[in-house]
């Protein structure tokens, strides 16, 4: 009796205490997880003693990609007001510029000259810019010190040096990489496409997935996770930390991975091959350039908010260079500012070497900037793995799924032409 | 007066039962798509059908949860038959055995098929891995809805067991008739309707297959092992076509259905009625 008694005096104070603060809500939803949530709450009450007028809260959402966007999706097609600043993944940028739920940042005329182009280039729709870069995730190469002594310079170059490895009888796969039917093998695709000089969709908007160096860069995929190929096939059902275990026991010599895996692989208790690895971007296909693929997050602000203002300051706030170092150091995330690889700071903070990153991101390129982009890659997902699981020849696969995306432009009213809307 | 009776109970019924279907229908009709707000939610009458029967993917859908049912049943239903069998003689250690049996129907679906995968990715080697094989995908699955629901079908069947007069049996022995004759001729026309019943239990499940095909395959490789309610699942929860995922939906519904009616109607009243 006396406790609940209690109880409803700390909830009326509570309660009180909660309408007695008239100061409006700018609210922030994002990753909330571990140290990436102890950086955001850091980062939003120093913004908070800055702006003593508002009260600054962050609202958390869910950390699995696909929950969040669906949570987003609900939100923002009720007209909600909040929250006032959203985390998006970079390929849903175009999606929800197109549909209108964020605002169109130029009138507030950002300096974006400082972060990387790719990232950038997945900010905008339709020439407009509607979110800043604030972190970025770049595909690597990651090979064994031990058993080759420089990176290998092609993607054939890597194929003999793999063999010769499995063939010595030195680890029993040559390569691995995450090849289950899920996003992470469509990076993996993008990287192999650009790498032969090849693209999902042309500069122009057209479907261009299923032309002759889409087909040669899935063909080597599928000869290197075939019989006598340098992927073993069960990584057609490995994403990013199965491949990581595999190549932690010393069971490859490569890897195609994100830098989170760097720190885990260098710790002696756990990883057999820590000491004994090296990063570099992964190679181009015969005489081409190498590619990476670009992942990472953007802040947006809901075309809803009620201080739009206030809003944008915040995402300003987030983006800048000491927050981002900040977020580094404690999140262990790369900055979008190209000018924090220069300057020799981000080495006394992040444990991998950065040399090959920057090279990485200069090659990086971002996936399809669409509206219709997670469609899209579902799409790609199923036939490109029906193809590398051997139902149906690359050409074939590619065919079908350039139709299946051509039939999704077509509804979704977007056409191949830019600026319908 | 008795009308006025009936009403809140209807009314009740209406509510949970038909509203619901009568909304998934109203949606079916119309073109909706949360991903492309701008297109709005126009009324397209059957067009969502007509896009289903040209949709490869549906149509394989289709195909993948007929054949499951046809496979996967009437394994169950036999040795789910056959260990009713055993339990029915077992004179010693009855309670023990029983609910040994019955131990798989008490594992969660997820829980028991993350088990079976386990075990099949162990048996997978550097040159093949079942996971990886269009058809061989299937026999994971396959392994693990028959081991978790063959209990279901032997209690079911050890129920009908029961029900049938031991002194049938034994008149059937003094006449000489051996122990094959007294099942096929005795036994089995007994226990027709705990049959109907049990392959009807099953078959209505079997065509609604989801969370087994979710957590084993994810109805990969490509699409090699996906039923028609993963799919439905995949087009109303990752794109976000709500119109197209009702009428994919409402597909599942009417497979079902046309399932049970039948079922009952033809086979079902003809093997109750012998014994009425």
């Amino acid at each position: 009796m006396r406790i609940s008694a209690a109880l409803i005096v700390v909830a009326v104070s509570l309660v009180a205490c909660r309408a007695s603060d008239p100061r409006p809500v700018l609210s922030f939803s994002g990753s909330s997880l571990g140290p990436e949530a102890a950086v955001v709450r850091q980062q939003l009450d120093r913004f908070a003693d800055r702006h003593p007028d508002v009260r600054v809260e962050l609202r958390v959402t869910p950390d699995a990609a696909d929950q969040r966007h669906q949570l987003y999706v609900q939100w923002l097609n009720a007209r909600s007001s909040a929250p006032d600043v959203l985390q998006l993944d970079v390929v849903w940028t175009a999606e929800f510029a197109a549909a209108g739920w964020i605002l169109q940042l130029d009138r507030f005329a950002p300096d974006v000259t400082d972060f990387v182009p790719a990232a950038l280039q997945a900010s905008r729709w339709r020439g407009a810019l509607y979110a800043l870069p604030w972190f970025v995730d770049v595909g690597l190469l990651y090979w064994r010190t031990d058993l080759l002594r420089s990176a290998p310079a092609s993607v054939t170059a890597l194929e003999q040096a793999a063999r010769q490895s499995i063939t010595g009888g030195q680890t029993p796969f040559g390569l691995v990489w995450t090849g289950a039917r899920y996003e992470g093998l469509v990076t993996v695709f993008v990287e192999y496409l650009a790498a032969a000089g090849g693209g999902i969709l042309s500069d122009d908007g057209r479907v261009i997935v299923d032309e002759a160096a889409a087909v040669a860069a899935l063909s080597r995929m599928r000869e290197e996770v075939g019989p006598d190929g340098i992927v073993p096939i069960s990584a057609l059902n490995w994403r990013e930390e199965e491949v990581r275990l595999a190549f932690q026991n010393g069971q490859a010599v490569f890897m195609r991975n994100w830098p989170y895996a760097w720190s885990l692989l260098q710790d002696p208790t756990r990883s057999r091959v820590a000491g004994r690895v090296a990063t570099a971007p992964f190679p181009g296909l015969e005489s081409h350039e190498p590619a990476a693929a670009l992942g990472g997050a953007q802040l947006a602000v809901n075309a809803h908010s009620s201080q739009p203002q206030l809003a944008f300051a915040l995402a300003e706030f987030l983006t800048a260079p000491e927050q981002m170092l900040e977020r580094a150091r404690l999140a262990a995330q790369l900055p979008a500012r190209l000018s924090l690889y220069e300057d020799g700071t981000l080495e006394q903070v992040l444990p991998i070497p950065i040399p090959p990153v920057r090279q990485a991101l200069n090659a990086a390129i971002p996936r399809p900037v669409t509206p219709v982009y997670s469609e899209l890659s579902e799409i790609l997902q199923v036939s490109l793995h029906r193809s590398l699981t051997g139902q149906q020849p690359p050409a074939d696969a590619l065919a079908e799924a350039a139709a299946n995306i051509r039939a999704l432009l077509k509804r979704s009213g977007l056409g191949t032409e830019t600026g319908t809307r | 007066m008795a009308a006025l009776l009936i009403a809140p109970a209807a009314g009740l019924i209406a509510i949970v039962a038909l509203l619901p279907i009568a909304a998934t229908v109203w949606e079916a009709l119309h073109g909706h798509d949360l991903r492309l707000p701008w297109l709005g939610r126009p009324f397209v009458g059957l067009g969502n059908f007509v896009e289903a029967a040209g949709d490869p993917r549906f149509v394989e859908a289709v195909l993948h949860t007929v054949l499951f049912a046809v496979v996967s049943v009437p394994i169950e239903i036999a040795l789910g038959l056959a260990l009713a069998l055993v339990m029915h003689r077992a004179l010693r250690g009855r309670g023990a055995i029983r609910v040994a049996a019955l131990l798989p129907w008490t594992v969660p679906t997820v829980v028991a098929a993350l088990i079976w995968r386990f075990m099949f990715e162990a048996y997978s080697t550097t040159a093949f891995d079942w996971f990886v094989h269009p058809l061989a995908a299937w026999v994971p699955i396959i392994a693990a809805d028959v081991w978790k629901t063959t209990p279901f079908v032997a209690i079911l069947m050890l129920a009908g067991l029961q029900t049938i007069d031991p002194a049938l049996d034994e008149a059937a022995r003094i006449d000489g008739a051996g122990p094959l004759r007294r099942f096929v001729t005795i036994t089995l026309p007994l226990l027709g309707p705990a049959l109907v019943v049990a392959t009807a239990f099953r078959a209505l499940d079997a065509l609604r297959l989801f969370d087994l095909v979710y957590v084993m395959t994810g109805g990969g490789p490509g699409t090699a092992t996906e039923p028609l309610s993963l799919y439905a699942f995949v087009v109303l929860m990752q794109r976000l076509r709500f119109g197209y995922g009702a009428a994919l939906s409402i597909t599942v519904f009417l497979l079902t259905f046309a399932f049970a009616l039948i079922w009952i109607r033809t086979i079902g009243r003809s093997l109750t009625s012998d014994h009425a």
